[in-house]
């Protein structure tokens, strides 16, 4: 009888993206992504998928922070051997954030993504997806 | 990324032909759906959208089409797009909108 090894990944480098919540730079957003996923060796399919769904939990959160007074967001792209983990996360703020129904972002990140999940609550909005090469 | 649109009502078929190049994403999406609102305000036709030069779409900008679809709709006319990504007909799919859209020859 042989037992099996779980070998977890070790994480290898982050890069972290301050952004202004403000349409204007999921562009920035969607260059830097692309440019994480190419380099670690993504194929154009998976660089592409990765790319998309940055871009939708961009505008995903800035529709819903727009008015919160929130100045900034982060994104984290954190490189392992064979995945990226990304988390995008704002603060809640003090402002009364209007809420907007999206039903195309969410489905479209749980689509592009091995794994995805979003939780808005006191602590702030936080959206974690990741994917595997 | 900006995008620019070059829009021409071809006489002979009696559509708009519309030429989409650049993204569209939550930044400009609300300026792509007037632009394109606008053409339907000179002359309600089918819209046939060669999306040869779209790079990106992203689904606000999808939701600028589906807004455009219903106008056209109102008047019995349709939207067709062609020449799309791949990429973007794989977001168009998990969207649905190829059961709403006319989706013309793939690139």
């Amino acid at each position: 009888m042989s037992m099996g090894r779980i070998v977890q990944e070790q994480k290898k480098e982050t890069i972290e993206l301050s952004l202004p919540v403000n349409p204007a730079y999921v562009s920035s957003a969607r260059l830097t992504a692309s440019s994480i996923a190419n380099r670690m060796g993504f194929d154009t399919e998976g660089a592409e998928d990765i790319k998309s769904a940055v871009s939708e939990a961009c505008a995903y959160l800035i529709n819903n922070k727009a008015q919160s007074g929130v100045a900034n967001f982060k994104i984290l792209f954190m490189i392992y051997e064979r995945k990226l983990e990304i988390e995008i996360v704002c603060e809640k703020g003090s402002g009364l954030g209007e809420e907007e129904e999206d039903d195309y972002c969410e489905k479209m990140i749980l689509a592009l993504m091995d794994a995805a999940e979003l939780t808005d609550n006191d602590d702030g909005l936080r959206i974690f997806m990741s994917k595997l090469q | 990324m900006e995008f620019n649109i070059v829009s021409k009502f071809d006489d002979a078929s009696g559509v708009w032909q519309v030429g989409v190049e650049g993204e569209i994403d939550i930044y400009n999406s609300k300026e792509f759906k007037k632009e394109l609102s606008v053409l339907l305000e000179e002359r309600s036709a089918d819209v046939h959208i060669n999306c040869e030069k779209l790079e990106y779409i992203d689904s606000t900008g999808l939701g600028a089409l589906v807004g455009v679809l219903k106008i056209l709709k109102q008047d019995g006319k349709n939207l067709h797009l062609r020449n799309l990504r791949n990429s973007i007909l794989k977001l168009i799919k998990i969207t649905d909108l190829d059961k709403v859209f006319v989706i013309d020859e793939v690139r």
